[in-house]
């Protein structure tokens, strides 16, 4: 008797995910990056930070024509066309706006690239935070010595900076690999940043240079 | 002149009443002939969606987590192991057309976000486990070339996430090993996704076990599944998790819905051909003195009988033929109207209609509508000519 009720839960069980499993309707439209927690994400990447609003972007066909214009092939995501919804949260100390946090995908060498950046209202790095990156050496990228290496960038400094050749000069030049066997993954933070900045140039900082 | 031409002529006298008439008449063969294609598209489409499931039976060791949101629940830890010589008593068994062994490994990932997540892996066999699960199909590249080899091939959604196309490299976490990947698959709408595929011998080796988690079992076509499902009941130590069951559950729900479909068909089959008795009802109520002149004349009743159910004849064919062929003109439309407003549409074409069908509705609304054409028409032939010619002044 028991054993009969829990095949037919386990059944009802089963049908219940199979038709949830079938009926849902995937999303084929992929999206930008988004942090997965931003409630418990948002205080740590922005401190002093009290609330965020989650805006959702896609870029209108002169944005795109600006994006495509910077950011080449090589700093596309594999699944993510550059005209995707881009997530950006707005960051506010009560209503007072801090600034922005932004993630991009970018490809490694064992696994996708989740790079974050907060900046403040001028676009400046105030702070960098990988979510997601696969590889040996993991933890020193992740460690806050990296991070910090980044503070106080904008995009002006990958003028003197090629982050594909991995040659140049100024700041960028300055901050050095902290895990030799990972030198794709590397280059592809280094990528990735300058994708995020040109990304948030366009949709955020030239609107404002221009209303200025 | 032929009776033919007679009715045709007569029913020509009252277009825009003829007209009306015909329209409902289409309407109902199109409503009849569009809601029994459903019916039967429906039917095959979730047929083809549960058979695309691949095997209908799965039997694993009592107490592993089968399914991937519980995997990750469990964190990958709770997997219970099966000994491998099960697959022969399995495949002696003559209810079976086959079986596919599937070894289940999670792993924990401790950069996967703030807090780590956990990543799933299924070793399974090239040669067997596609067969199980045909619906699956490539967005690049293909299975593994052999059972021990250092590849993968991953669900969409995984690829989507760690930004892998075919010759990339995946890390398999907490080991440490690396594999190439040789297949990226097409989304499915299903956990299939989100894992990543590796040969089960290989899988084995990374996890340091000879055993599987789970045995995916495809039944004969003219297999007896509630047999062999009973059978694997009475082994000790396993559970038997049937897909058949759900089967069974999701049809017994079309026939649910069959029913109400029908219902619906037979409810605008009476009310079109309750227009059409109503419409030669009156065409004889006006025409009395007529049928009078005629009788005078020497037609015999049967031959006024024969006249009015010709024109009966004429409108349900008529308007069954319209009928059905806006159903084949607009099949596609409504199969696509159809899916938008279901909360739940199996893949391929919703809306199956062939001339079989075609043809059995036009004898279908032909027959109902000579019966309803009845009344109408031995009223006619009952006509006293005295009395109708008198009935003109």
């Amino acid at each position: 008797m028991i054993l009969s009720r829990c095949r037919g839960l386990a059944v009802a069980l089963l049908a219940c995910v199979l038709v949830c499993a079938v009926a849902s309707v995937p999303s084929f439209a992929a999206t930008g990056c988004d942090l997965n927690n931003p409630d418990r994400d948002v205080p740590r990447i922005f401190p002093g930070s009290t609330r965020y609003v989650a805006k959702y972007r896609s870029p209108t066909p002169t944005e795109l024509a600006a994006i495509v214009a910077q950011l080449d092939e090589r700093f596309r995501a594999i699944y993510d066309p550059l005209s995707v919804p881009y997530t950006i949260y707005e960051i506010y100390r009560g209503d007072e706006k801090m600034g922005y946090i932004h993630g991009v995908n970018q490809k490694g060498q064992f696994g996708g690239l989740q790079v974050f950046v907060a900046l403040d209202l001028a676009g400046t790095v105030r702070s960098f935070y990988i979510q997601k990156m696969v590889g040996r050496s993991v933890a020193k990228f992740r460690d806050g010595q990296f991070g910090k290496a980044f503070i106080g960038i904008s995009l002006k400094d990958f003028q003197k900076y090629d982050p594909v050749a991995g040659k140049g000069s100024g700041p960028l030049a300055a901050i050095a690999n902290p895990a030799p066997d990972m030198e794709t993954d590397f280059y592809g933070v280094l990528r990735a940043l300058k994708k995020n900045l040109v990304l948030m140039d366009v949709f955020v900082f030239s609107a404002a240079r221009k209303q200025q | 002149m032929t009776r033919f031409r007679i009715a045709y002529r007569n029913l020509q006298r009252k277009k825009t009443r003829t007209l009306l008439t015909l329209g409902g008449i289409a309407l109902s063969a199109w409503v009849l002939v569009s809601l029994l294609g459903f019916n039967r598209g429906y039917e095959n489409a979730l047929n083809r969606d549960v058979d695309n499931l691949g095997y209908q039976l799965m039997v694993m060791a009592k107490g592993c987590p089968y399914e991937a949101a519980t995997m990750m629940l469990q964190g990958g830890t709770g997997f219970r192991y099966i000994n491998e010589t099960w697959l022969d008593s399995l495949r002696a068994d003559p209810e079976i057309a086959g079986v596919t062994p599937i070894l289940m490994q999670a792993y924990f990932d401790p950069n996967a976000g703030e807090n780590g997540g956990i990543v799933g892996y299924f070793g399974v066999e090239a040669a067997s486990f596609p067969a199980m699960k045909p619906f699956l199909r490539f967005h690049q590249g293909g299975w593994f070339g052999n059972g021990n080899a250092a590849e993968a091939v991953m669900g969409f959604e995984a690829a989507e996430l760690e930004q892998r196309k075919v010759g990339d490299r995946i890390l398999v976490p907490e080991k440490n090993v690396e594999l190439t990947v040789v297949g990226i698959l097409e989304r499915t709408g299903t956990q299939d996704d989100g894992i990543i595929f590796v040969p089960l011998r290989k899988l084995q080796e990374i996890a340091g076990t000879n055993k599987i988690t789970t045995v995916g079992i495809k039944v004969k076509h003219d297999g007896d599944t509630a047999a062999l499902e009973r059978r694997l009941y009475q082994l000790p130590d396993v559970q038997v998790v049937s897909f058949s069951q759900v089967k069974q559950t999701i049809m017994k729900l079309i026939a649910t819905a069959r029913v109400m479909v029908l219902a619906i068909a037979t409810i605008a089959l009476l009310i079109a051909m309750a227009g059409v008795a109503n419409t030669i009802l009156m065409s004889v109520l006006e025409r009395l003195p007529e049928i009078g002149v005629l009788k005078t004349m020497g037609a015999m009743p049967g031959d006024i009988f024969a006249l009015v159910w010709m024109e009966t004849l004429i409108l349900c064919t008529g308007g069954g033929i319209a009928g059905i062929g806006l159903s084949f003109a607009l099949a596609r439309a409504t199969a696509a109207w159809v899916r938008r407003i279901l909360p739940y549409a199996p893949r391929g074409g919703l809306v199956e209609i062939d001339l079989g069908m075609a043809g059995a509705t036009l004898a279908v609304i032909v027959g109902v509508g000579l019966i309803s054409g009845l009344l109408p028409a031995w009223k006619a032939a009952r006509v006293r000519p005295l009395d109708s010619i008198r009935s003109i002044n």
